[in-house]
């Protein structure tokens, strides 16, 4: 029994492995945010004028919100007007082999089964030349010219393909929709723009991480993914590998629009400095994540697996508006020590015979907070619009908690919705019988809690899937019963 | 236009402050005083909720508060005809019939309780007794309820009834809410029962249709203190006219190995009907149940809200709710669980089932989990959907009429609440009234 305490006691409070920092010379805005800051980001992203404009607007209307109140947890006072809003890396400091990397760090990508040259780009090791030019990365750049398909960073995008960002951009998310939009529209750091054109099926999974020059996308991000009519597109967003980071709010914006017939698939694996066992210093990721199928059968579906940062607080959400479209939402969140996790989705039924799915894994150790907050709304149009949602939490210890905020809204009777969320430990007898057969509590842990979230992993592109298993292993290291 | 809105609540808000300037005269004792004192000050603060408010969220209370209120009728003894009383008996059930008009407490039509160590009196006759005193206002929050803080302001009539420890009721008490007036009235009856230790009894409540001529909005607040052992059935009858509007909120404190078992059913008439249903289980080894069955209709608004706050460890409840939504009604349920750090081994369910039958018909369902302990087991469920046309057509096919084919099916749908009615005179009733309530 002891021992089970002191196996509690080092999950919860275990620290975060991967934490290191890099001295980085940067070009630095002056703290503050006012309109002469916004028009030094633009003019330093040589941006066109009407991008500046939409700033601008964005940032008006900021300036006149006020922070929310309704979450499940207590946010910390953000003082928008002591960060500093634009830095640009001058140069990286190159490390020259993969020896002079932090050990601890090595043995993580080693759990991951990160292949040794994605090892070396993440650990910011000097990539030889090989690797760098003719690269899988540039290979694959080439395969997308190919087929047409867009993907550049955000800012490229702005420069060359104006005419679509211009249509898009804010047609999910307004800068009106909350106050972090706001801030994210007037004060976009980068982010990646993909478009796929008619009938195209993407040839490969897209990933920030093959953007070449595009490691450092800030901290605020803005992606816009269009499918047009027949396509699909299959994207990764960060990466199973620990992320460093000096900025501690982070509020992206990630928009994606599927046009009739038209499929994406959107998967994130987030794995941010969740700050030490006081929660003291983690970052704080407010994210605004929002999809249409705005054409008739389309499908949009996003896939998460959260287990960093101090305060995850997203709701990643689709707006079924095409006739026959789904929507599909697969989470998996962990919070430990005083890690805050509130997160769900929001499911707009407009269209008729639209579908959608909600599957939301929770998993609380130490003193972690977990909430699951969604929204399933069936219009008085949506005629047989069917849901399903299941969201379960996992309470490992008894200082965590897990909380349940389901909304179910519906004006048409030909709509069906079912919702189910069950709370539990993991069974003593679980445990015991994986101990009989000679696995160590710990493991045991890892492989039930990998089991329990088998649904949502599932979800995620292969090596990814194999990825963040390992990753919550990792997460739940030194785990319990 | 919302301006104005804001302008006609504000005045019965201004109307409800200058009432208890006038009340605070009134000679009463200390302690109540001072609880009058704090309700008044939370309303002054709140006033009354608008939807920005999270648990009015999906109630809009201006076009029900609109009107220029009278806040008391002006004869004494309000006339009754004695068919509304004699229809809301319930068939073939020997019961005390206890009634209260407007909320007040009507000993020329009520049963004469006299069995030992069971107390039934107007609520301020109950004021000088150690029950009253040590339970009163006690268990609600004033801060967090608007209409109880107002309600705790001004209240003057009710029902107070005390079991004594070791009672048995030896028949159930049958309440009856009679509201009838020919001027808008807006009432803040209150109540509190008090079941001492290992005592044993039930409670039915009618919330009766009077034919009123004006609309009477009833902010009905009861305070239930169910002692250690003790074991109390509570029954909720809702069916009232259009001119009626409830908002009933009920509190209940449980003690260790007490039983509390809450059943509601409601039919269409009432145009807005809102239930708070609280529940606190402070104590270890305590059951809680909650069963409800709304039937919904016309323009009704039912919104039914509940909280089951688990504090004390071995506890368990469970809660089942199922609507019937026809024509243009809003069913609403929202249904909070807390599970507190101390509350290990609980064992919560909870679940909401709604059968959509109007075509302009709406349901917000809201269940919610709130857990801090690690050792329990916790689940909830919601549905939304309506007739399954297999079982229609079978049904049809076997030579069943579709209107009788229909009403077979809700009572099946119905049947999960229905069933757990221990009393079969009420289960019986209550059958009737589906029944009545699905032909009008």
């Amino acid at each position: 029994m002891s021992t089970d305490l002191d196996i509690l006691k080092d999950v919860s409070t275990e620290e975060y492995k991967y934490g290191f920092t890099t001295d980085i010379e940067m070009e630095i805005a002056p703290v503050g945010l006012n309109e002469d800051i916004v028009r030094y980001i633009s003019q330093k992203k040589n941006e066109p004028e009407w991008m500046l404009e939409y700033r601008l607007k964005a940032l008006r209307h900021f300036l006149k919100l006020e922070m929310p109140t309704w979450q499940n947890f207590e946010l910390p006072p953000i003082d928008f007007q002591a960060i500093s809003y634009y830095a640009a890396p001058k140069k990286q400091v190159k490390l020259n082999s993969l020896d002079e990397v932090d050990p601890e760090l090595l043995a993580t990508f080693e759990k991951l089964g990160i292949p040794l040259s994605e090892q070396k780009l993440l650990s910011g090791v000097a990539v030889d030349a090989v690797f760098d030019s003719v690269s899988v990365a540039t290979t694959f750049k080439e395969k997308l010219k190919e087929v047409g398909v867009i993907f550049c960073s955000f800012s490229d995008a702005v420069r060359e393909h104006p005419e679509l960002v211009q249509k898009y951009l804010g047609s999910v998310v307004p800068y009106t929709d909350n106050i972090f939009s706001a801030l994210n529209a007037a004060v976009v750091s980068d982010g990646s723009f993909v478009y796929i054109p008619k009938g195209v099926r993407c040839p490969m999974e897209l990933s920030t991480y093959f953007r070449i020059n595009a490691q450092n996308t800030g901290q605020f991000e803005r992606t816009l993914i269009i499918a047009d009519e027949g396509s699909y597109v299959s994207y990764l967003e960060g990466c199973t590998a620990p992320m460093r980071d000096e900025n501690q709010l982070h509020a992206a914006v990630v928009e994606l629009i599927a046009m009739e017939n038209a499929e994406i698939k959107y998967s994130t694996v987030q794995n941010w400095y969740p700050g030490d066992k006081d929660g003291k210093g983690g970052i704080y990721n407010f994210v605004t994540k929002r999809g249409i199928c705005k054409g008739d059968n389309s499908k949009i579906s996003w896939t998460q697996v959260e287990t960093g940062s101090s305060i995850t607080w997203k709701y990643p959400s689709v707006i079924l508006k095409g006739d026959n479209s789904t929507g599909e939402f697969y989470s998996v969140a962990l919070t430990k020590n005083k890690q805050i996790a509130d997160t769900g989705t929001k499911m707009y039924h407009i269209g008729k015979n639209t579908r959608s799915r909600i599957i939301s894994k929770g998993i609380s150790a130490g003193e972690g907070q977990n909430s699951y907050r969604g929204l399933v709304q069936i219009g008085n149009s949506a005629e047989n619009a069917r849901n399903f949602t299941q969201c379960d939490s996992l309470l490992i210890g008894d200082q965590c908690g897990a909380h349940t905020f389901p909304y179910i809204e519906s004006k048409n009777n030909s709509s069906m919705i079912e919702h189910e969320a069950t709370t539990s430990k993991i069974g003593e007898d679980q445990i015991f019988y994986l101990n009989q057969r000679g696995i160590d509590t710990e493991k045991a842990v890892a492989l039930i809690v990998n089991g329990y979230a088998k649904e949502v992993l599932n979800q995620l592109p292969m090596e990814f899937a194999v990825e963040a298993q390992k990753l919550l292993a990792i997460s739940l290291e030194g785990s319990v019963g | 236009m919302e301006n104005t809105a804001t302008q006609i609540i504000n005045s019965l808000y201004d109307q409800c402050i200058a009432d208890f300037e006038v009340r605070s005269n009134t000679a009463e004792p200390e302690a109540l005083t001072a609880l009058r004192q704090k309700g008044f000050q939370n309303f002054k603060k709140a006033g009354f909720p608008s939807n920005k408010v999270e648990d009015w969220k999906y109630v809009n209370l201006t076009p029900f508060l609109k009107e220029s209120f009278a806040t008391a009728t002006e004869e004494e003894l309000v006339e009754v005809p004695e068919s509304v009383i004699k229809n809301a008996a319930i068939p073939h059930l020997d019961v005390w019939t206890i009634v209260l008009v407007n909320g007040v407490f009507r000993k020329d039509l009520s049963d004469t309780v006299n069995q030992e160590g069971v107390f039934v009196l107007p609520i301020l006759e109950a004021a000088s007794r150690p029950a009253f005193q040590k339970h009163f206002g006690t268990y609600t929050d004033l801060a967090k309820n608007h209409f109880a803080a107002v309600n705790t302001a001004l209240f003057r009539d009710g029902l107070f009834i005390e079991i004594k420890n070791n009672a048995i009721v030896e028949k159930p008490i049958h309440v009856l809410h009679i509201n009838t007036a020919n001027e808008p009235l807006f009432l803040q009856p209150r109540s509190l029962y008090v079941v001492g230790v290992s005592a044993n009894g039930s409670i039915i409540e009618s919330f009766v249709n009077a034919g009123a001529n004006a609309n009477v909005f009833v902010n009905n607040v009861a305070e239930i203190f169910v002692a250690e052992n003790a074991n109390l059935h509570h029954y909720y009858i809702q069916a009232g006219s259009e001119k009626n509007r409830y908002v009933h909120h009920t509190e209940v404190y449980q003690q260790q190995n007490s039983v509390y078992n809450n059943y509601k059913a409601s039919f269409p008439g009432t145009s807005l009907l809102r239930n708070n249903l609280n529940i606190a289980l402070d104590g270890e080894n305590v059951e809680s149940h909650l069963y409800g069955l709304y039937l919904s209709g016309g323009h009704q608004l039912v919104d039914n809200h509940t909280i089951v706050d688990h504090r004390k460890p071995h506890c368990q409840s469970n809660e089942l709710y199922k609507g019937v939504m026809k024509d243009e009604s809003t069913g609403v349920f929202n249904g909070k669980i807390f599970v507190r750090k101390d509350a290990q081994k609980t064992n919560a369910f909870q679940q909401n089932n709604n059968l959509m039958l109007g075509r302009k018909a709406v349901v917000d369902s809201k269940p919610q989990l709130e857990i801090f302990a690690d050792d329990v087991k916790c689940s909830h469920g919601s549905t939304v959907g309506q007739f399954n046309a297999d079982a229609l057509f079978y049904l049809k096919s076997r030579g069943i009429g579709e209107e009788k084919a229909r009403a077979l099916l809700v009572h099946a749908f119905a049947f999960d609440v229905t069933e757990k009615i221990p009393l079969a005179e009420v289960q019986d009733h209550i059958n009737h009234l589906i029944e009545e309530g699905l032909k009008a």
